[in-house]
């Protein structure tokens, strides 16, 4: 009975939290298309999204393009298909690795960021003072956030789909002796629009979720310094397994036959 | 004798979280122009009862009637337009701690649009100076000023906007006694240049006697007493008796017990 009562409350929960976080996250997104705008907070959220992410992103996609071209290559020398090298690494870094590489770094960073700042905002009754200022939560903290994270997460997946195929160049040409010439040939012959703009839905997608978790578990964090630690958690995990579970349903969306 | 208009009117008001029920069917009228305390023992519901009035919180039941106007279950515009009228000092100041100090007293004239981003740093300088900061502390952060400077910063933010009804919760509490006497002076100046109804809600006796005309007392999620300021020492009422002398023993008993075993 004990087992029953557990999972029933485990059930219900689960239901809840579900249900609260559609309702916080429509009307998070009402409140970006009704005025009054803050755009000075919108920028403020790109450069610290966007700008501010570049170094990290920059990093995980050329050690990834890297790793990639050596992995690709001593794999695919076993049965005499190095020329796919090229055609490997640009395919896997702008369908898969770039985005859901870029998207758990920056869930890392600006997630725990954004939950950490709004929980903080809670518990010392910041988010009360807006409401008795006459400014809707959503449409001063949330709003911005969302839309920073979806135009920007786009933007830095193209800077780390480029990073990432110069990542593979340099192992490719400086390392493993391929031709300069005929490895950028390669590389854009197999290429397509839809390779590049998968990867870029992927990214909006994810902007759009790492920003709604890191606001979610801020705004309804409570309990003082504990209750902003476990929301920092709770959207850097919440985040990191729907960006995950995402990319496959936009994977399936995009290239199942 | 001129009658004057009730600001504020709670009538039934209930208000629990899970199955502990904080405010059972409280009653108030606030006047206009004067400054109400409502004083009572730490848990007893009065940072509650504040919070349902400037909507942070919302009752179960009950009525809370601004100006004559509902503001239990209205839609967000009601609200807001009913929040133009408010000004809260928070207890912890709940200073936005990324805005520079002139840009949290500036906010509300921003923000309702009442002023550019220009004048409303004149304003904001202005208001500083008022409650005894410098033109110079403007563009420091809140973390940068002590905790009764950030209280006066808060007091700037809550007037900046000319609120018809000004709300103070723990205005002295975390501050030391001078500054507290401090702060209770601007609020008092505050609250009759604007010619404001003031509503604080406090635990220090002190500070209550110096900020208001009338003194309610919240008890059992009601107010068991109320009366004018200098009343509060002669009355024979218990709980009033028991709380003013910090008392053990009394009517109160019960919920000092049920506070300090938590």
């Amino acid at each position: 009975m004990g087992f029953v009562t557990a999972t029933g409350r485990a059930c219900i929960n689960f239901l809840t939290a579900t249900g609260r976080l559609v309702i916080f996250a429509g009307v998070a997104v009402s409140h970006i298309v009704r005025p009054p705008f803050y755009s000075r907070l919108v920028v403020r959220q790109i450069i610290e999204i966007g700008f501010y992410s570049l170094p990290v992103v920059g990093l995980t996609a050329i050690f990834t393009g890297m790793v990639l071209a050596l992995q690709s290559y001593t794999g695919f020398a076993r049965f005499n298909a190095e020329s796919a090298v090229a055609t490997v690494v640009v395919l896997s870094i702008t369908r898969e690795l770039a985005p859901v590489l870029a998207g758990l770094m920056i869930a890392g960073r600006i997630g725990a960021a954004m939950a950490a700042e709004i929980g903080t905002m809670r518990v010392t009754e910041q988010i009360d003072a807006l409401s008795t200022l006459s400014t809707n939560p959503y449409k001063y903290l949330v709003a911005p956030r969302l839309v920073a994270g979806v135009v920007m997460l786009p933007c830095c997946v193209l800077v780390a789909d480029i990073i990432g195929v110069f990542g593979g160049y340099l192992v490719s040409v400086y390392k493993l002796g391929f031709n300069a010439n005929m490895y950028i040939k390669n590389t854009v012959q197999f290429l397509e629009f839809i390779d590049v703009f998968s990867g870029l839905v992927k990214a909006a997608v994810f902007g759009f979720l790492i920003s709604l978790m890191g606001c979610y578990h801020g705004y309804y964090s409570k309990g003082g310094a504990q209750g902003v630690g476990s929301a920092t958690t709770n959207a850097v995990v919440s985040a990191s397994v729907l960006i995950l579970g995402c990319n496959y349903l936009i994977t399936e969306a995009f290239f199942s036959r | 004798m001129t009658k004057v208009p009730k600001k504020i009117v709670i009538r039934e008001l209930k208000n629990s979280f899970g199955s502990k029920q904080v405010l059972s069917g409280l009653n108030l009228d606030v006047f206009e122009g004067e400054s109400l305390v409502i004083i009572g023992a730490s848990g007893t519901g009065k940072s509650v009862l504040m919070k349902n009035i400037v909507g942070i919180l919302r009752p179960n039941s009950g009525s809370i009637k601004i100006d004559g106007e509902e503001c239990v279950n209205v839609t967000n515009n009601v609200r807001e337009k009913i929040s133009r009228k408010l000004g809260m000092l928070f207890q912890g100041a709940a200073l936005f701690d990324s805005l520079r100090l002139w840009e949290n007293v500036a906010f509300g004239l921003i923000s309702l649009k009442i002023s550019g981003r220009e004048e409303a740093r004149l304003k904001a300088i202005d208001h500083l100076k008022k409650v005894g900061l410098s033109e110079t502390d403007a563009d420091r952060y809140p973390s940068e000023i002590s905790a009764g400077a950030q209280k006066r910063v808060g007091l700037a933010r809550a007037i900046a906007t000319n609120p018809e009804i000004l709300f103070f919760d723990e205005p002295t509490t975390g501050i030391d006694p001078i500054m507290g006497e401090i702060v209770d002076g601007l609020i008092v100046s505050s609250v009759r240049s604007l010619g404001a109804t003031a509503l604080t809600i406090t635990h220090d006796m002190d500070s209550a006697r110096r900020i208001g005309d009338r003194i309610a007392m919240l008890y059992g999620g009601k107010i068991v007493w109320i009366g004018k300021t200098e009343e509060i020492d002669s009355s024979r009422d218990g709980f009033i008796q028991q709380f003013i002398n910090g008392q053990v023993d009394g009517p109160m008993a019960g919920l000092i017990t049920e506070n300090s075993s938590v």
